[in-house]
């Protein structure tokens, strides 16, 4: 019970959310833990909230769902009802300087960062989810920096696998930049 | 079942994922459906998975037929499975009602979303649990399973498919859009012991056999097309020739039986938890994403002293009263906590006695918390 950690990342449709969900849960699985991730999004495939939760932990958690979040990820101001009220007082929320202009206010720290102009200057705005991941797990020290590259490497597309590489390595750098 | 450590592998599974593979694992080889959210990752899953086992899969052009086309690869011999949400399983209750008539074995997963009607497809609901009880006209037993994690899944879908086979019955599988949709680590499937059964075929002089004429469990044993036996199949009421009949005597016979199969194969029929009952003071009833905020209640108020214990129905339908009964024999309050408007709470007032029951619900799309089930608690004790 007590070594849980609850992470929320949270958008809009369409911005690879559950797929990040899905890499850093497989992080932390390869690390021995268990994880429960749920899901909540609109029956639109792009737009519309989008969002999904972990609970982490040794062992299997009482309730799979979060209740007090230590680290969110905000990728657009859509995501922005009921942050505040889930955050675990002196947590860390992290979010888009650009899409969410309002991030939300209360006892835990805001990192607003330039993410997904960071993904349009690298060359794809698509790997937004990624460079967040990268910033998430450097600043919060969440899984090692191995396991994180390894599900990235196995969860994405070919094609797409040296600028996802690129993408968690400019995440982990603009997490050390703001330590 | 027990997980062999031997060949533990862990990875990250999905609650839909966990039923279709469940399916495979338990011999299912004909899948119809016609997919709607939340349950489409089971048709999705099983397009992937049958034709790496000989199975056959089929999106078919609607609800009803989906569940017409399972009845039929049955009664052609095959383990069959279709999955659906509120409104298919609306669709499919004319059919269902067939099954139970006719003695079909298949089983029927209905993830459940927010409604009535269309309602909200990716939002979490329990409102199905009379549907799943009575949403077929007359008078008809059925087994409802609900499952409440995704291993869970795994096992209850395992567990329905040996029951339709070994009672010759649909058989439904109930949960919500969240456990549908959960992902969690779980020992993978291949590494479960797995027990499965088999349904009972005619083995006598084909000349002695009548399609309904049941064994000592009660059960009769079905046939093959082709396999040389005389057999006739209606939704109407029929005598142990198959053959339609309004006699008073057979109509009585024939569905006492049906009923009586489930009654007497009792023991492996009910299943249940029981959870720090033996002395709680309030009970919490709850099933499926629900239960989990009960269970974290339970921890949270016993850590402050008060004495609260958990009971979760996991074979819903026929519901285990005398379980029930004995969790809330010392209980003085019973909270059912449930995503809908009140549906359980009915059966458990009708079993416990309306002035120690309350109910504890929500139907607007959002979960239960444990925090709304520990302050309902606090404000009993």
């Amino acid at each position: 019970m007590s070594d849980e950690i609850e992470i929320r990342l949270s958008g809009s449709g369409g911005q690879g959310l559950q797929l990040s969900a899905k890499i850093l849960s497989r992080a932390f699985t390869d690390e021995g833990k268990n994880v429960a991730q749920s899901q909540s999004y609109e029956p639109t495939s792009r737009g519309g909230m989008s969002r999904s939760d972990l609970v982490i932990g040794s062992d299997i958690p009482d309730y799979p769902l979060a209740s007090a979040v230590d680290y969110m990820l905000i990728l657009d101001q859509i995501a922005i009802k009921g942050a505040a009220e889930v955050m675990r007082p002196g947590g860390t929320v992290i979010t888009d300087v650009k899409l969410t202009p309002e991030p939300p206010r209360g006892d835990f720290k805001v990192l607003a960062l330039p993410i997904t102009e960071t993904a349009i200057k690298l060359g794809n705005v698509r790997i937004a989810n990624v460079i967040a991941l990268g910033v998430l797990a450097g600043l919060g020290e969440l899984c090692s920096r191995e396991s994180l590259e390894s599900a990235v490497g196995s969860m994405t597309p070919p094609k797409f696998r040296d600028l996802n590489m690129k993408a968690l390595r400019t995440g982990y750098d603009m997490a050390a930049a703001r330590l | 079942m027990s997980n062999q450590t031997s060949t533990n592998k862990r990875e990250n599974l999905q609650g839909n994922h966990a039923c279709a593979l469940a399916a495979v694992a338990a011999g299912c080889r004909f899948y119809a459906g016609y997919p709607i959210t939340p349950s489409s990752e089971i048709a999705e899953r099983m397009s992937l998975e049958l034709p790496k086992v000989d199975g056959v899969f089929v999106q078919m052009e609607d609800e009803i037929a989906s569940m017409g086309a399972i009845l039929g690869a049955s009664m052609g011999g095959a383990k069959v499975m279709t999955a659906t949400s509120g409104p298919g399983f609306s669709l499919k209750q004319e059919n269902i009602g067939y099954g139970v008539m006719t003695e079909v074995p298949c089983v029927v997963v209905n993830v459940m979303r927010g409604g009535p009607s269309t309602g909200m497809p990716t939002r979490p609901a329990q409102g199905d649990i009379m549907q799943a009880r009575w949403g077929t006209h007359g008078d008809h037993p059925i087994i409802v399973l609900t499952p409440a994690s995704v291993n869970e899944i795994y096992q209850q879908t395992i567990r329905a498919f040996n029951l339709a086979e070994r009672l010759s019955t649909p058989v439904v599988v109930l949960y919500d859009e969240t456990i549908g949709h959960l992902v969690e680590t779980v020992d993978v499937a291949g590494a479960q012991e797995i027990e499965l059964h088999e349904r009972k075929w005619a083995a006598g002089e084909a000349d002695d056999y009548l399609p309904y004429q049941p064994d000592d469990d009660m059960v009769p044993p079905m046939t093959r097309p082709g396999d040389g036996y005389r057999t006739h199949t209606t939704g109407l009421t029929h005598g142990e020739d198959g053959f339609p009949t309004q006699d008073p005597d057979t109509a009585n016979r024939v569905l006492s039986r049906l009923y009586g199969k489930l009654e007497h194969n009792k023991d492996i029929v009910e299943c249940f938890e029981a959870m720090d009952t033996e002395d709680a003071d309030i009970l919490i009833v709850a099933y499926g994403i629900t239960s989990h905020a009960a269970r974290s209640a339970v921890h949270d108020a016993r850590d402050k002293g008060i004495k609260v214990g958990l009971f979760r129905p996991i074979t819903m339908w026929p519901f285990p009263e005398q379980a029930l009964l004995a969790a809330a024999s010392k209980a003085r309050h019973i909270v059912v906590a449930e995503m809908n408007a009140g549906q359980l709470v009915l059966e458990i007032e009708r079993l416990a006695g309306r002035d120690r029951v309350q109910g504890l619900n929500r139907y607007d799309g959002e979960h239960i918390t444990p925090a709304d089930i520990l302050s309902t608690i606090e404000g009993i004790a």
